[in-house]
């Protein structure tokens, strides 16, 4: 009885890029396989491919962002595609205009993709399904819900640093229940067939059935260490830091936070990743964020290739269509 | 119809008087229901039990020919939302009662939480007039408990008893204060006024949009723990000890609430329960990929939870299927899953949703019927009215573009599955509606 998922088309094609639910290991690694090609394409002197070329992508952000919504435009840009930008969040929707009214005026100004940041989970699936036929929608965030293109730039930098992923061992550090990043991470690996992924954090911020996202809860962040190949903090929001659902950010980083200490107990040549933006001595220690096993930086070079790969892919199976 | 006055207590005592008879139906007025039996010709009266009847029928009596339908009695609804007063989009008493009729409710409790809520006599006396003036079902209309259903004072609830409420009640709206509760159960204790009491606490899950679970979890949606159902339904079960308050439990939703209500009267306290008809259906699965037609203020939970429920109106435990109608328009369903309106409008789709629970859900189907007819009558002390009689045409499909209310989120039927369609209503011993000339039942 439920809904169908809009972002395939009859032949299993990607028509928008929404979330990473029913997608197959195919899929994904074809999306990777092909940032592979477009990464290179940052280190040349002339940055930019032409497949987008003459197309538009409008950025449109219902919620603040600075780094998400700066790769998305660098990565169309590399594209050759024409972007706008349009800031939201204090714009009419702020002034009781509906979602809806907004899409309608946009779709109007003949963009080719959007790509969304919503604060409600559903979002992203809400628009595909309501927006008109010619255009493509990227979920740049929606909500607690899926940020699936940054669980795709986190295996991609995984698998350029540990190739066989079926072998690893990943362990995932704090806030999962309110994390769309968490759950696109554990999307990704569990479709990948990662060995392991081991969850942890206090029980306010990870889910009681958090095994159906594939995850394997661990209430000790050395037990769950040990062994482990990538290593991934996750953002904790300042308003669960101060009572909601940690009594306080000392005693969070006393028990989950990622210090040099801890990181020991790891395979030696174990990855450490976030996100971003990091909170230093709360998630991570800055020594960790910074030292030598760190590969955050690289994940946000991966953000581009990922990106132009989703975008290229997503507008080149719509090329046949009016 | 035109017997409808403008009290609530007038209607409450069902006086009305039409008479007319039935040929050839299949008699299911009584606490025994076979739909395959021999097709009788019964007599129905206004002011007396129905008969069965030989022969042609006493002079001047019309006859309507009942094609071997099913006769039920007309259904009693504990609970749904006529949206008036209140912004005409979502429904107007007009639209609302005559849907309520058209699905065989004869008798419709009004859900205090219309815009502004039932809480004076200004607004019982418009919903009286303009519910007589639709030509629908009886509407009987629930008190809001506290001033604006805001839960920080009393309402007049005597005041709006003397002048047609027949119960009182918060509707979705949460009540923190628990000493006030407490205060208002006694107060209604006092003037036997049943309370019907939705079980949700004030602060637990109360911004959450769907059951706490593996559905919501997996897609980034906040939750309705069962706790916030358990918790407010243990401090109601306790204020009952102490006031001694008839307290009705609205539209339960999970496995455990089922025992703590089973409990409860098996303690011997005057408490009693109802379940929406969409919940002995639908479960968490039915709102996977953020499907807004099963937002519902009342979470579906899991199908343990589901079968408990199933379970409990068949052992007696739950006494009442409501309909928790809530209509909308078009465009309150047309934003991301947590900010939908949550709400089924389920008028339209009730009898083939009961009728199937003989089969999908087990529950026998003369318990299920006495569910929406003797069973929620008990609950608030209501008159038998043996003039109100629904014609059910039990195999025939439903007709998917026919409605009447003025919702557009009507549930979500398993087309194969769903069988059942209100042929005509009696009330009062006159014909009140006639959807369509039956077919003959094989």
């Amino acid at each position: 009885m439920s809904l169908p998922h809009p972002q395939l088309d009859a032949e299993g094609r990607l028509l928008h890029f929404l979330d990473l639910d029913g997608l197959s290991r195919e899929t994904l690694t074809g999306i990777l396989d092909t940032a592979e090609t477009l990464a290179p394409v940052g280190e040349r002197r002339v940055r930019t491919v032409p497949l987008l070329r003459g197309r538009t992508v409008a950025n449109l952000f219902f919620e603040n962002s600075t780094r998400t919504r700066t790769a998305f435009e660098l990565a169309a840009k590399r594209l050759s595609a024409d972007v706008l930008n349009i800031d939201l969040v204090a714009s009419s929707t702020a002034k009781g205009e509906s979602l809806l009214d907004t899409l309608r005026v946009l779709e109007a100004l003949q963009a080719d993709m959007f790509v969304v940041r919503h604060s409600q989970s559903g979002a992203a699936r809400f628009i595909a399904r309501h927006v008109c036929p010619d255009v493509a929608v990227i979920n740049g965030g929606d909500g607690q819900h899926a940020h699936p293109t940054q669980g795709l730039l986190d295996v991609f930098t995984i698998r350029r640093h540990k190739p066989d992923i079926e072998q690893l061992v990943v362990v995932l550090i704090g806030d999962i229940v309110h994390s769309r990043v968490a759950r696109s991470d554990l999307a990704a690996l569990s479709i990948l067939g990662a060995a392991e992924i081991r969850v942890v954090g206090p029980r306010t911020l990870v889910p009681r059935d958090v095994a159906a996202l594939g995850g394997r809860f661990m209430p000790h962040l050395d037990e769950a260490l040990v062994g482990a190949d990538v290593i991934m903090g996750l953002r904790l929001q300042r308003e669960r830091m101060q009572g909601a659902a940690v009594p306080s950010s000392s005693e969070f980083f006393r028990h989950y936070g990622l210090t040099r200490e801890r990181l020991a107990l790891a395979r030696p040549d174990a990855i450490v990743m976030h996100p971003g933006p990091t909170n230093r001595g709360v998630e991570i220690a800055g020594e960790v964020a910074d030292g030598p096993q760190s590969v955050i930086l690289e994940q946000v070079t991966a953000g581009l290739a990922v990106r132009m790969a989703v975008m290229s892919m997503v507008l080149g199976n719509r090329a046949g269509r009016t | 119809m035109s017997d409808q006055g403008s009290s609530g207590a007038r209607e409450a005592s069902g006086a009305v008087g039409g008479r007319l008879m039935l040929r050839s139906v299949v008699d299911g007025l009584g606490e025994r229901i076979d739909p395959a039996a021999r097709p009788v010709d019964l007599l129905i009266d206004g002011a007396a039990p129905p008969r069965r009847i030989d022969g042609e029928p006493p002079d001047g009596v019309p006859v309507i020919d009942g094609c071997g339908l099913l006769a039920l009695p007309g259904f009693t609804d504990l609970y749904a939302r006529l949206r008036e007063p209140g912004p005409s989009r979502r429904g107007t008493l007009a639209s609302e009662c005559r849907a309520a009729l058209a699905g065989g409710f004869t008798r419709v409790c009004a859900a205090p939480d219309t815009e502004p809520a039932i809480d004076s006599t200004a607004t019982v006396e418009l919903v009286l007039r303009h519910a007589a003036a639709a030509g629908g079902a009886r509407v009987l209309p629930i008190a809001a408990l506290t001033v604006g259903l805001r839960g920080e004072a009393m309402a007049e609830l005597a005041t709006l008893q003397g002048i047609g409420c027949v119960a009182a009640g918060q509707g979705d709206a949460p009540l923190a204060d628990t000493r006030l509760l407490r205060d208002a159960m006694a107060y209604a204790a006092g003037f036997d006024i049943p309370l019907i009491m939705r079980a949700q606490d004030a602060r637990i899950g109360i911004h959450g949009c769907a059951h706490d679970g593996e559905v919501a979890m997996r897609l980034g949606l906040r939750g309705i723990p069962v706790s916030a159902e358990t918790i407010a339904l243990a401090r109601l079960i306790e204020l009952v000890h102490e006031t001694g308050a008839r307290v009705h439990v609205s539209r339960l939703s999970s496995a455990r609430a089922v025992a703590q209500v089973r409990e409860a009267k098996a303690a011997g306290l005057p408490i009693s329960a109802d379940v929406g008809i969409a919940h002995l259906h639908f479960t968490e699965r039915d709102l996977d990929g953020f499907d807004a037609r099963f937002a519902s203020a009342v979470p579906f939970r899991t199908e343990a939870d589901r079968d408990a429920l199933r379970g409990g109106v068949a052992d007696g435990t739950i006494e009442a299927i409501c309909s928790d109608h809530a209509p909308l328009d078009a465009d309150a369903l047309l934003a991301p899953f947590p900010q939908v309106e949550p709400g089924l409008a389920t008028f339209d789709r009730f009898l083939p949703m009961l009728l199937a629970l003989p089969e999908v859900a087990g529950i026998p189907l003369q318990r299920a019927v006495e569910a929406v007819t003797r069973g929620p009558a008990k609950v608030l002390g209501l008159p038998p009215l043996p003039g109100d009689v629904v014609l059910v045409d039990v195999g025939k499909t439903v007709d998917p573009g026919t409605w009447w209310s003025a919702g557009v989120n009507l549930p979500v039927l398993d087309e194969g599955s769903c069988t059942g369609s209100v042929a005509r209503v009696m009330m009062g011993g006159r014909e009140a509606v006639r959807s369509h000339e039956p077919g003959r039942v094989e």
